[in-house]
């Protein structure tokens, strides 16, 4: 049942999935104000918002909520959706439950060409970082899909493989190019390879800002193209969607909101892979869910960034080992489930 | 027969070769001579002498060790799993032993190396039993990438664990530095000589199984009819490959795809003949792990990079091209 429909964009949806959509916006809205509220220092809500869009003279409040929090929180919510949506994409295109792009390579790549960024330029801004990742997130993706490439077009499982292999490859040439910078920089780059959320300041908000609504908007004129080559390409040309120029546009789009992604938190495991999954159960939906997708990302990333802030002093881990603690056991399960003939 | 007993011989040349580059070669310049002397007339008043004798040497026998037991485990796991993706490295085993030695050096059990070997075989152990139940089973049809999928997963969930623990003590962080370099360097020559016997028991017995898990290649109803008892060579199998990743593991940190790959090339060149195929391996992964230890001492003057580097290196590109050629199946 088809209940809504926004101008160009051509949204239609379920009621269930609608209905899914609006509850996990009230679970993450509730989620971004105990973000800005919880901590040592208390702060009310009105109080914690008034901070955190700048409106306030109490300056440690201006400075705990509004330096600290909001910038903290919002990274985590448009680098969460960000990875949900590349994820959604990415299952789609190739129909397989197993790809997401910390897996077939992507993020390793975006991790090289950061470091690589970082190791001639140095850390002189967060652009030109996040710049390098995307260049080595497209080069990669490149690679892969030259590797997987053979006449009949695209084969996915092939792709899959040739991703992991390419991933490595992306892992040790960065992990060469640690030992050939000056510790500084190592440092430093080992800081933002553990793909942490902490310490994220308005530039890393802004470069996430920019990226969505660049990508957000070229994504979701494409989903009716998604979802109907989800039905077989010869259908959807005869429904008359441009199969191989969507295909191409999204594939880039997913690449890029992952090297995004990559380049404002450093790479964090599995929320590609669990969210798209998670969104399909909550709507129910048979094909790609995209916003109920970059949804749930936030929510999963913000809520797996305040369990990480929760813990004690001694656990304090950065989100990514969280991330993977969560993610890994389900992607176990999802093979286990294959091998018992289930389905994949 | 005969052409298998040349390619044999053959990468035992290799090896050799393989075994004087890696004495000969290093980020000090040591002329040939003094090599051959420190080899077979060794003075100890000469300074590079010394280097080769001390240094390189060990070094030399840590990557013989390692490249020998994973090229064999590597090539026993495909056998076992009729999987061209299995790997010790790959598939979470080498992870696993690295976890079960973070956990007991954090919680104090592992002061010695000799208490930490044990205590290798026993994560190598779960981790290899926790991927073979996932993984291995079930129908031919995308049965390897299922299992190089959830080798993925497992090293990716044994990675955060073992990140945890690190982050959380900083005295264990210090000496898994050491532990788990993925460089032939951080071993005492005498800890890891007693890996020696170890790791050629496990070869000779790997040897000698590969007979039989020849005959449950061929499929169970086959080798029954053999008169093989499947179960107990499954089991004594998944035994060996466990000594032997873990003990690679102990001698030089986790190490990639050195099992995925040198069986392929192997099998390429003595065909599906077991035995063969691990004598050959055994012989091939010792070479390929020296050679790449080679490359990271002379690519990077004047660091070295770590042999788990260059490998991963390496064994990524040959991983992907495979890829290319494998037949489509679909999961």
């Amino acid at each position: 049942m088809k209940i809504l429909r926004i101008g160009p964009l051509g949204i239609t949806t379920h009621r269930r999935t609608f209905i899914a959509g609006l509850a996990l916006l009230a679970v993450l809205a509730g989620l971004m104000l105990v973000a800005l509220t919880a901590g040592q220092s208390g702060y009310s809500m009105l109080d914690a918002i008034r901070a955190s869009v700048g409106a306030t003279s109490d300056s440690p409040a201006d400075f705990i909520v509004g330096q600290v929090r909001a910038p903290r929180m919002l990274t985590a919510v448009l680098v969460g959706a960000m990875l949900g949506l590349s994820g959604a994409i990415l299952q789609s295109l190739t129909r397989n439950p197993l790809a997401s792009p910390d897996f077939i390579g992507i993020t390793m790549g975006a991790g090289t060409g950061a470091v690589l960024t970082l190791w001639l330029i140095g850390a002189a801004s967060l652009w030109v970082t996040a710049a390098g990742a995307v260049a080595g997130a497209l080069i990669t993706a490149a690679l892969i899909l030259a590797l997987s490439w053979l006449r009949r077009g695209i084969v996915p499982l092939r792709l899959i493989l040739a991703g992991i292999g390419i991933g490595f490859v992306a892992q040790a040439t960065t992990q060469y190019l640690l030992t050939r910078m000056d510790v500084h920089d190592a440092q430093n780059a080992l800081g933002w390879l553990v793909g942490t959320t902490t310490g994220r300041t308005w530039t890393h908000v802004s470069v996430a800002a920019l990226c969505c609504a660049v990508l957000v908007p070229l994504v979701l004129w494409n989903a009716r193209a998604l979802r109907t080559m989800e039905m077989g390409e010869d259908a959807a040309r005869a429904l008359g969607i441009r199969v191989g120029a969507s295909r191409g546009v999204l594939a880039v789009c997913s690449v890029l909101l992952a090297a995004a992604a990559v380049a404002v938190c450093g790479p964090i495991g599995f929320i590609a892979l669990v969210a798209p999954a998670l969104a399909l159960r909550v709507t129910r939906n048979a094909g790609a869910t995209l916003i109920p997708s970059a949804l749930m990302g936030a929510t999963l990333l913000l809520a797996a960034d305040q369990v990480s802030q929760q813990m004690p002093a001694t656990l304090q881990f950065p989100v990514g080992v969280f991330t993977a603690a969560i993610g890994a056991p389900y992607l176990l399960w999802l093979v286990w489930r294959a091998s018992r003939g289930g389905p994949a | 027969m005969r052409r298998r007993a040349l390619i044999a011989i053959a990468a035992a040349v290799v090896l050799l070769i393989a075994i004087a580059l890696s004495l000969a070669i290093g980020s000090r310049v040591i002329d040939a001579s003094t090599v051959w002397d420190a080899v077979v007339s060794f003075d100890d008043t000469d300074p590079e002498q010394l280097i080769v004798r001390e240094l390189r040497a060990s070094r030399t026998l840590i990557g013989l060790l390692a490249g020998a037991a994973l090229g064999v485990a590597g090539a026993l796991m495909q056998a076992l799993t009729r999987n061209p993706f299995a790997d010790p490295g790959l598939l979470g085993i080498n992870a696993g032993a690295s976890l079960a030695v973070v956990l007991a050096l954090t919680t104090g059990l592992a002061t010695s190396f000799a208490m930490q070997v044990p205590i290798a075989f026993v994560g190598a152990g779960v981790a290899a039993l926790i991927v073979y139940a996932i993984g291995a089973r079930g129908a031919a049809a995308g049965a390897p990438v299922r299992l190089a999928l959830a080798g993925v997963a497992l090293t990716a969930l044994i990675q955060s664990l073992v990140y945890a623990v690190l982050l959380v003590d900083d005295a264990t962080l210090e000496q898994y530095r050491l532990w788990v370099a993925g460089s032939l360097t951080g071993r005492d020559a005498s800890d890891v000589m007693m890996l020696v016997p170890i790791v050629v028991v496990a070869i000779v017995a790997a040897l000698i199984a590969s007979r039989q898990l020849e005959a449950v290649a061929l499929g169970e109803d086959a080798a029954r009819a053999l008169g093989v008892r499947i179960g107990l060579i499954r089991t004594v199998v998944i035994v060996i490959v466990t000594l032997l990743a873990a003990a690679a593991t102990a001698a030089a940190g986790p190490i990639i795809f050195v099992g995925l790959a040198v069986p392929h090339v192997a099998r390429a060149l003595v065909g599906a003949s077991l035995p063969w195929l691990v004598a050959v391996s055994a012989l091939g992964g010792a070479a390929l792990v020296l050679v790449c230890d080679v490359i990271g001492r002379v690519v990077a003057p004047p660091s070295e990079i770590g042999v788990g580097i260059t490998t991963a290196f390496i064994g990524g590109l040959i991983f992907a091209l495979m890829a290319r050629r494998m037949k489509v199946v679909e999961l």
